[in-house]
């Protein structure tokens, strides 16, 4: 069919999407648009839905930490938002999530809000300084340490946890001084 | 933001709780643009002087008492007044959430619409008198679905209209269990939108958490006697 005039053709927002999982978590593309409808369609209604129109046209994750483009009309915005809030679950994993930042075109959102990759640095078996847990713990970036329990995930920092026999939290402190 | 016009603070609660330490929470909590955060948890064993200085947030440890009735709640209130900055008492039944508001030495009635609880004028008007703020749960907007979300939200709209006539104070939180279920302001500010609420008032509910952390810091500082009366150094023209 042929393009729409640029007057008739719908405005677009791009919000930038920061997303976070634990380690375990394996999420693509497909079952994020659906849960981003879902919870449009279950926070909105369909004609709130339809007139938001979310539609993910970035999309990447990878080891815990990812982020989306997701596309909403001009004027939506923060209805756009709330919903992106509501979506608490991708297939199961429970997600974090945060809207980084809104521009108008996808280059400008990624530019812009789309800095650090994420990932894990390194994996080590730590302890929970507070109940002597211990489990293999995946440290991030930015000093965050998924650590595996018995009882589950628990989301912890470098802070909490000391590799049993090497070194206490405090040592780990120590470090971010220079 | 100046000592009167607090931030948005958020509380949580903190492993063994929740699934992340008070020092994960705090960490996100700043990434996400909080001033502050409550750790509802007891148990958490929060270095909240250490936290400050390594994420730049106010961390508050708190306690939320979970109890079956009123005379048990009770006793752990007195029990943990003198050590918490913050106090909160779960609400659930209709005797928890009169007995909450009806103490003065409660700081806020947490998730009053859970369970079989219920709400009405009789205790808007008593948390108006005795300060206990009526805690809104933005949390079951978020992650809960269907019928329960619709019961939670039905809570929420009956309970707003009954603080909002009688002015009572009030507090706003999403009550995360992790860094996970965290979001930020803005995003809870848009949500709340959504189910009819106001932006500045939103804000203030969040902020809320953080003026009274700041009063009874106040309070439990050497200098206070009792409201308006305080040990203060002597001025100069004195000596």
């Amino acid at each position: 069919m042929k393009h729409l005039p640029k007057h008739l053709r719908p405005r677009w927002r791009y919000l930038v999407v920061g997303l976070e999982a634990w380690p375990d978590a394996d999420i693509s593309r497909g079952p994020f648009q659906r849960e981003v409808w879902y919870a449009a369609q279950n926070l909105l209604g369909d004609p709130g839905s339809a007139d938001a129109d979310l539609t993910v046209v970035r999309f990447r994750f990878e080891e815990g930490t990812g982020a989306a483009v997701v596309r909403a009309r001009h004027g939506e915005v923060e209805r756009g938002r709330a919903a992106l809030a509501c979506v608490d679950a991708v297939d199961g994993h429970p997600v974090g999530m945060r809207v980084r930042g809104v521009s108008g075109t996808i280059r400008a959102g990624e530019e812009s809000y789309l800095g650090d990759a994420g990932g894990f640095g390194d994996e080590s078996t730590v302890e929970l300084a507070n109940d002597g847990a211990t489990g293999t713990g995946r440290r991030r970036r930015d000093g965050a340490v998924d650590v595996s329990t018995p009882s589950g995930y628990v989301g912890a920092t470098d802070r909490d946890t000391s590799r049993p026999g090497r070194s206490d939290p405090a040592d780990d402190a120590a470090s971010d001084d220079n | 933001m100046t000592a009167t016009h607090p931030g948005p603070y958020e509380a949580a609660y903190a492993h063994p709780d929740g699934d992340a330490t008070a020092a994960r929470l705090a960490q996100t909590a700043r990434r996400y643009g909080y001033d502050g955060l409550v750790i509802r948890t007891r148990e958490a064993d929060v270095d909240a002087g250490a936290l400050r200085e390594r994420y730049d947030v106010d961390v508050v440890p708190a306690v939320e008492v979970v109890a079956g009735e009123p005379s048990s709640a009770s006793g752990a209130v007195g029990n943990f007044r003198p050590d918490f900055p913050l106090v909160l008492v779960r609400g659930g039944t209709d005797a928890l959430n009169r007995f909450a508001v009806e103490q003065d030495r409660i700081d806020v009635l947490a998730a009053p619409l859970s369970g079989e609880g219920g709400f009405n004028h009789v205790l808007a008007k008593a948390a108006a008198t005795h300060g206990t703020r009526v805690e809104f749960d933005l949390g079951s907007a978020l992650r809960e679905s269907g019928g329960q979300r619709v019961r939670a939200l039905k809570g929420l709209r009956k309970l707003r209209e009954i603080v909002g006539y009688y002015d009572a104070p009030y507090v706003v939180s999403a009550r995360p269990t992790s860094h996970l279920e965290l979001r930020s302001p803005r995003e809870l500010v848009a949500v709340g939108s959504q189910l009819g609420f106001e932006e500045a008032w939103l804000r203030a509910g969040l902020a809320e958490w953080g003026r009274l952390a700041a009063r009874n810091r106040r309070r439990r500082s050497a200098e206070f006697i009792s409201p308006g009366v305080r040990v203060d150094r002597c001025e100069e023209d004195d000596r």
